[in-house]
């Protein structure tokens, strides 16, 4: 009978927060990007790959503004008078030019327009792969996640520059064949992760009370389980771009990835190892543009690795906290003491201990 | 079997001596089968139309397991899950579909058991998306209906789970399970996870929806109390059996097994004068491994009562009245055979144990303790 009692009291309470009207959801993602917008480093990061994509679509357009095409080479005004490339800023070249005379600026953007679509687009197809083997190895496990997850193992420990050289001697070097091979050395990580995550998810309650409603296997991994992965997996994928370009330019540099003359960051900084000495322009402005836009993706993961954890909430809280007093303390020493009576608490302890 | 179910048209279901074995696996490369877990051996129970069966016992007595037997998300070991007459443990996945939605749970942990990622309303419509039974605007009002059915506010339905309190919580998953207007809904620890005063409100919300569209519950709890408060009939399991069966006030008043009786002075009662004039039964030692669980009666290691037989010979599960009690020599009546009623979940006091105790029957005098702890020594030597 106090059952019935205690109800009545607390029947009130919740009827109250019920009454609270209709409040737009707030979705995990719009928390994230929250505390993504506050960390400047990810911001930053942001910007740049922004603006490199832009700056890569628009490649076309910087080559007309220029002047320069991006094969063309300019033997009169690109190249001094014994034949070496001219230093930036000379004869209208904002980087300088090349071996043999081509406008670095503009080849640096064309440049970039394959990293970033190789990076890109494996990227995506990699993910892609790896959330469909990863989920169905850890949703079904057994056998087939013995033969999947061993098949992964096995990828991975492949000396993936190895085998990726002598894949490229063999069917010659081609853009196709160099995002068939990135694809092919990507997706096995995102795929043991995803894998990891299905086998810990499969065994929640709301799994079990998706079977109980009657859903089909393939209905719970991408209706229940899949959203859950599209965290980590962004995590991931936005670490794996990055990977990827550097393998693009690893290959390109090799001599098996683009073949010259398209530009790439890697078959650049090849050519420019023969003409560092005369001109150092050539081959620290494409590896400035490999260093930025890795480095760039690098950080924007770990930010929305960090982001989307909500534990991070409380770090930024402490960063905010400190520098509210840090601006309570200087603003106190401007007012030269005069503000005695002022801000009990922890904001005249700051000042206190910083006195 | 088939008729013995049709027979009663009071029974929604009927399980027949259901088995529910685990393997333990050992071994890291070649995995191999090194011993069984008996979560759930030989039960037989009935759960009548628009009635409530509750079934007791402590962690890992094999009442969840059971539940998902019964709900045939997993496979039986062996025996037989009645639904309606049909048995379900036999049933390829195409032709449980149109069963599954006869039976609906309600899972313990109100935070596990709700995606975090899907909105409130997906959560509610996938019975009607799985199903195909409404979509679009239509599955929204259901949706809706259901939320406000169960307490909630319809225009909560674009929330996150996230958003909801504990309560809150269990309404949505109470919404879900009764979308598909099912008969039966196997509520497995529905409110042991909320506070004592949010228990309320979620119990009176499963019996006003039992009494609005004719439910049957199979109720699961360890809390005695919330047991007595929801069930017309209880069972109590004790690793892997049901030990005590009876219509609720029966089994409350007048409990015949020990492991019932230990179970009953446990639980606090609400009024602390009484509380302290009661007796309570200390059990000693832990409940055995369901690995390798004792011979005989699988309470008598830890019974105040066992004597040598229940070491030896395992109980029937009879009412009071066909055992002949125990006999000059110890032995028990093994002679007569339950009827067709006697099943736990129907009208019969049934018992599994060789000495019932009996009205009045304390089992802690003073001296009884030590007898009971000697009890207890001798039961493990025999088990050991």
């Amino acid at each position: 009978m106090s059952i019935t009692e205690v109800e009545f009291e607390a029947h009130g309470a919740e009827e109250a927060q019920l009454a609270a009207g209709p409040v737009e959801g707030r979705s995990q993602w719009q928390l994230t990007w929250r505390r993504l917008r506050r960390d400047w480093v990810s911001m930053i990061a942001l910007t740049v790959i922004v603006i490199m994509i832009v700056l890569a679509i628009a490649a076309p357009a910087i080559a007309a503004l220029t002047g320069h095409a991006v094969d063309t080479a300019y033997p009169v005004t690109g190249e001094n008078e014994v034949g070496n490339p001219v230093g930036p800023g000379v004869n209208g070249f904002l980087l300088g030019t090349d071996s043999t005379g081509r406008d670095l600026l503009v080849r640096i953007f064309y440049g970039a327009r394959i990293s970033l679509f190789v990076g890109i687009v494996t990227t995506a197809i990699a993910s892609v792969l790896g959330v469909s083997i990863g989920l169905i190895a850890g949703y079904f496990g057994g056998i087939v996640d013995a033969i999947l997850a061993r098949f992964t193992d096995a990828v991975l420990a492949f000396p993936y520059v190895v085998l990726a050289l002598a894949i490229a001697v063999v069917f010659g070097p081609s853009l196709t064949i160099i995002m068939v091979l990135i694809t092919f050395f990507s997706w096995a990580g995102i795929a043991r992760i995803v894998r990891g995550q299905t086998l810990s998810i499969k065994e929640k309650e709301y799994i079990e009370a998706a079977r109980s409603l009657g859903a089909g296997p393939f209905r719970i991994m991408f209706v229940d389980i899949l959203p859950n992965l599209i965290a980590p997996v962004l995590v991931v994928a936005t670490l794996y771009i990055p990977n990827a370009v550097v393998f693009e330019s690893t290959l390109s540099y090799l001599g098996l990835g683009i073949q010259p003359p398209t530009p790439s960051w890697g078959n650049m900084l090849a050519d420019a190892q023969n003409f560092y000495q005369v001109a150092w322009w050539y081959l620290v402005f494409p590896a400035a543009a490999l260093l930025i836009t890795t480095l760039a993706f690098n950080l924007l993961g770990d930010g929305i690795r960090d982001a989307l954890d909500p534990r991070t909430e409380r770090l930024v809280a402490a960063r905010r906290m400190r520098k509210a007093q840090r601006q309570r303390r200087k603003a106190k020493r401007g007012s030269a003491g005069s503000a005695g009576s002022a801000a009990p608490g922890a904001g005249s302890l700051a000042a206190g201990a910083g006195q | 079997m088939a008729p013995a179910a049709d027979r009663d048209d009071n029974v929604l279901v009927r399980v027949e001596n259901v088995v529910k074995y685990f393997p333990v696996k050992a071994g890291g490369f070649i995995r191999h089968t090194v011993g069984q877990v008996h979560a759930v051996d030989d039960v037989s129970l009935v759960v009548e139309r628009g009635k409530t069966l509750g079934l007791v016992g402590e962690t890992g007595s094999g009442k969840s397991t059971l539940a998902r037997c019964v709900a045939g998300l997993i496979p039986v070991t062996s025996g037989k899950v009645f639904l309606d007459g049909t048995d379900i443990t036999r049933l390829s996945r195409s032709a449980m579909r149109p069963l599954r939605r006869q039976v609906q749970m309600i899972f313990q942990d109100p935070y596990s058991s709700l995606n975090p990622r899907r909105r409130v309303g997906a959560i509610i419509g996938d019975p009607f998306s799985i199903h195909k039974t409404a979509t679009g605007a239509e599955r929204k009002r259901m949706v809706q209906e259901l939320m406000e059915r169960v307490g909630l506010n319809p225009e909560h339905f674009n929330r996150f789970p996230a958003e909801f309190s504990g309560g809150q919580r269990q309404r949505i998953g109470v919404a879900r399970a009764l979308a598909l207007r099912p008969k039966l809904i196997i509520c497995d620890e529905p409110v042991s996870a909320l506070d004592v005063s949010i228990q309320a409100q979620v119990l009176n919300l499963l019996s006003d929806l039992q009494q609005e569209y004719g439910l049957s519950y199979l109720f699961i709890a360890h809390d005695l109390e919330v047991v007595r408060h929801v069930s017309d009939k209880v069972a109590v399991m004790y690793l892997g059996r049901i030990g005590e069966a009876a219509p609720a006030d029966v089994l409350y008043t007048t409990p015949q097994h020990p492991y019932t009786v230990a179970l009953l002075s446990a639980a606090p009662a609400a009024d602390p004068d009484s509380a302290a004039a009661r007796q309570r039964i200390i059990l000693t030692g832990d409940v055995p491994s369901p690995i390798d669980p004792p011979a005989g009666c699988r309470f008598h290691p830890r019974c105040p009562k066992a004597q040598p037989i229940c070491g030896v010979e395992e109980p029937p599960l009879v009412p009071h009245e066909l055992r002949a009690g125990p006999a000059a020599d110890g032995s028990p009546d093994a002679g007569a055979s339950p009827t067709a009623a006697d099943v736990p979940g129907g009208e019969a006091h049934v018992t599994a144990c060789h000495f019932p105790v009996s009205p009045g029957e304390s089992l802690v005098t003073a001296g009884a303790g030590a007898a009971g702890t000697a009890a207890n020594g001798a039961g493990k030597g025999e088990s050991a």
